[in-house]
């Protein structure tokens, strides 16, 4: 049985960047322990959504509401959402020169600790929980002494997300396409990080072209968004059925 | 008179000294009574603004009777190697020998006080002094070799390798008014011969201070240095230095430069490869605050065939700070085969910011490999939001792009004390950004 209280709650939300609309009018309940998998056109406002969400301050929202854990999530601040939970996977992590990739990922760790509370991890503690984290996910270190993301490839990029999503435990994870470019062992690395982290507790949104990750990690809900707006939601059944017919009969249905 | 009529004249007067003087300094004092200040008129200090240089009739500690007996302990943690290097303490432009410590110095390594090896007519010192300096000369210049009087001089023997960096503290202090510091150093590396030199300048509390220094640097073939300085004095310090490197065949000149100390600063680079095979590495970063400008000029002259230079500097700059690069590559027509690239990037934090960046390379020969670049921007807010979306607070995100943009020009400070000192550094001048810098 699913558990019944409401983590994400998001109410007729619009939003636009430059003046320019593009949620239009978007329903969205996730409760705890979901896995809701959003699927749709390009440019259809997906990865707005996820920005939304985490907070970007490029989009304006000019209506509608998002509730978080009971609270008005618009009114936190991007690190704030971070700090309680929310996780955003980039569908494109930029790089950061300069900054090693080990170093930028205790001190987020740490910056999360110290928002609730917590003691810092110290070097050595955090060493262990990372080699600990990249065993369960059968990476390897290189990517750690690297700085973040220069020159990774558009695979370990991806993967370097997986990484801190497992090393962050969020309580809500928004994937965005983390699965578009990946070979089948990034594939699976990225369903076994999701799987790892499938609780009653914890959510997930996942952005997808493909039915092939939902393969392996199996949604609750189905939903397609076209034109700012979710307008078609089911099972994972609706995926299939996707794939095999594409957009046009849903978005032409709804044009009608 | 006017102001600066009358500033002329107190400089002129300092030049001229009882004591003999050498054929150089007849020169220099030639030049002071020929020649103004430098002004913007003139290319090389175009973007320079030289007021706070003249805002102050400065007098050499010598003659203000400026005497604070040192010790070791009023110097705190401003020495940063202990047994892990030779260390030279210079105070307001005086060798302080007591304060010094080169014991376990190889037997044929000199490092003196410059006084001294003039005194004793010091061969090697009379035939290289004063050889380097007047190219691209000013009347700062002409005031330091005319007044010539201390700082440091280093020889480094045929094929010896120091095992440890010279570690070179500068310190200055005035009590009474408008201070000037002239020190004068002179480095000579025979055949072979391999050295590292730190050079440090720093306050000792917030005082009127004026460091107006020369530099020669002399490598022999197949000589290697590497040479870290940091400027990171007070607020009011004024700090003009002038380094002339000359590089004889396959040998190797390896420079990071840090500066973010001072009220008005401007540092000068004239490194020529003079014979095949040389290289020239000038790594510099430089940041400038709320009243401060920091200059940087570099002049690297290819002069003979299949040398090699690279040169990469970046600046931050905060509230209203402001920075000049001025970076000359010049490739002459014999010297085929050159590898030459020169870079300059720079992050601004504020709207009110400012920098004047000139990059140019001048190429005679026509088979070589050069190249040359700038940027100016910001900090990139999509790089702010992942930091961010990571629960890193906004102002520690700030600080750790700039210093990840600062992170290749420290990485090249290859002795781990300075490293840690300037990460250190960084780190709490990049604390406190904010959205306006
Ligand atoms: N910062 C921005 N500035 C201007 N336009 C933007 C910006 N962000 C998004 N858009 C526009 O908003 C629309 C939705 O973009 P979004 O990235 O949300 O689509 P998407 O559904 O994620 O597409 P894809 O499947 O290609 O990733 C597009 O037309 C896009 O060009
Ligand atoms: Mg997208």
């Amino acid at each position: 049985m699913k558990q019944t209280s409401s983590l994400l709650s998001v109410n007729h939300l619009q939003a636009s960047v430059d003046n320019k609309p593009i949620l239009k009018g978007l329903n969205l309940e996730v409760k705890a322990g979901e896995i809701h998998a959003i699927m749709g056109p390009n440019g259809s406002g997906k990865s707005t959504f996820a920005n939304v969400l985490a907070g970007h301050e490029d989009y304006t929202v000019s209506a509608g509401n998002i509730h978080y854990l009971g609270e008005n999530l618009l009114d936190l601040s991007v690190e704030e959402r971070a700090h309680k939970g929310i996780f955003l996977a980039f569908q494109y992590p930029v790089e950061i020169p300069g900054v090693n990739n080990m170093v930028f990922l205790r001190t987020a760790l740490n910056a999360m600790r110290t928002a609730k509370g917590e003691d810092e991890l110290s070097a050595p503690a955090f060493m262990k929980l990372i080699r600990k984290t990249l065993a369960e996910l059968e990476m390897d270190d290189r990517l750690l002494k690297r700085a973040v993301n220069v020159g990774f490839s558009g695979g370990e990029k991806k993967r370097n997300e997986i990484l801190q999503m497992a090393l962050f435990q969020p309580r809500l994870a928004i994937l965005d396409e983390t699965d578009s470019g990946l070979d089948i062992d990034a594939l699976r690395q990225v369903a076994k990080g999701v799987n790892k982290l499938r609780d009653p507790q914890r959510s997930m949104i996942l952005v997808t072209h493909y039915q092939r990750l939902l393969d392996s990690i199996e949604p609750d809900y189905v939903h397609v968004m076209a034109d700012g707006r979710i307008v078609r939601t089911g099972d994972k059944s609706l995926a299939l059925e996707l794939e095999d017919k594409g957009y046009s009969w849903i978005t032409d249905e709804e044009a009608a | 008179m006017s102001d600066q009529q009358a500033l002329l004249a107190h400089y002129r007067a300092l030049a001229q000294r009882d004591q003999p003087v050498l054929p150089l300094q007849q020169q220099a004092q030639q030049y002071l009574q020929q020649h103004g200040f430098p002004d913007k008129k003139i290319e090389d200090w175009h973007y320079t603004a030289l007021n706070p240089l003249l805002e102050h009739a400065f007098t050499p500690a010598s003659a203000m009777d400026e005497t604070l007996e040192l010790d070791r302990h009023t110097l705190g943690d401003l020495l940063l190697g202990n047994e892990e290097s030779y260390q030279v303490v210079v105070y307001n432009g005086a060798y302080q020998s007591q304060l010094s410590k080169t014991r376990g110095l190889p037997a044929a390594v000199q490092i003196d006080s410059l006084q001294q090896a003039l005194a004793g007519q010091d061969q090697t010192l009379m035939a290289h002094l004063g050889k380097l300096s007047g190219e691209g000369e000013h009347l700062f210049n002409a005031l330091n070799t005319a007044y010539l009087q201390d700082g440091v001089y280093i020889r480094v023997p045929a094929g010896c390798k120091l095992d440890k960096p010279i570690e070179i503290l500068h310190v200055s202090l005035s009590f009474s008014g408008a201070l000037m510091a002239q020190p004068r150093h002179l480095v000579v590396l025979e055949a072979g011969a391999e050295a590292s030199l730190v050079e440090h300048y720093a306050s000792l509390g917030d005082s009127l201070c004026f460091n107006n220094m020369i530099s020669e640097v002399f490598l022999a073939e197949q000589a290697k240095l590497h040479h870290a300085r940091l400027q990171n004095e007070s607020r009011q310090t004024r700090h003009l230095a002038s380094l002339y490197i000359q590089q004889q065949q396959a040998s190797q000149y390896h420079a990071t430069s840090i500066a973010m100390g001072g009220l008005w600063s401007r540092i000068e680079f004239h490194n020529s490869l003079d014979a095949p095979g040389a290289e020239a590495w000038h790594a510099g970063l430089y940041m400038a605050g709320n009243a401060q400008l920091n200059n940087n000029h570099l002049k690297v002259l290819h002069r003979a065939a299949g040398c090699r230079s690279r040169e990469v500097y970046k600046g931050i700059l905060k509230g209203q700070g402001r920075a000049v690069f001025d970076g000359l590559v010049k490739v002459d027509i014999d010297a085929q085969q050159t590898h030459a690239h020169l870079s300059n990037a720079n992050l601004l934090l504020s709207r009110d910011a400012e920098i004047d960046t000139k990059p140019i390379l001048e190429i005679e020969a026509d088979d070589v490999q050069c190249s040359h670049g700038t940027t100016v921007g910001q900090i990139d807010p999509e790089l702010l939001f992942y930091l961010r979306a990571r629960g890193i607070p906004e102002h520690q995100a700030r600080q750790m792009i700039c210093l990840g943009f600062a992170g290749d020009i420290v990485e090249t400070l290859h002795w781990p004390p300075l490293r840690d000192y300037v990460e250190g550094l960084l780190q709490q001048r990049l604390q406190h950004i904010t959205r306006i810098g």
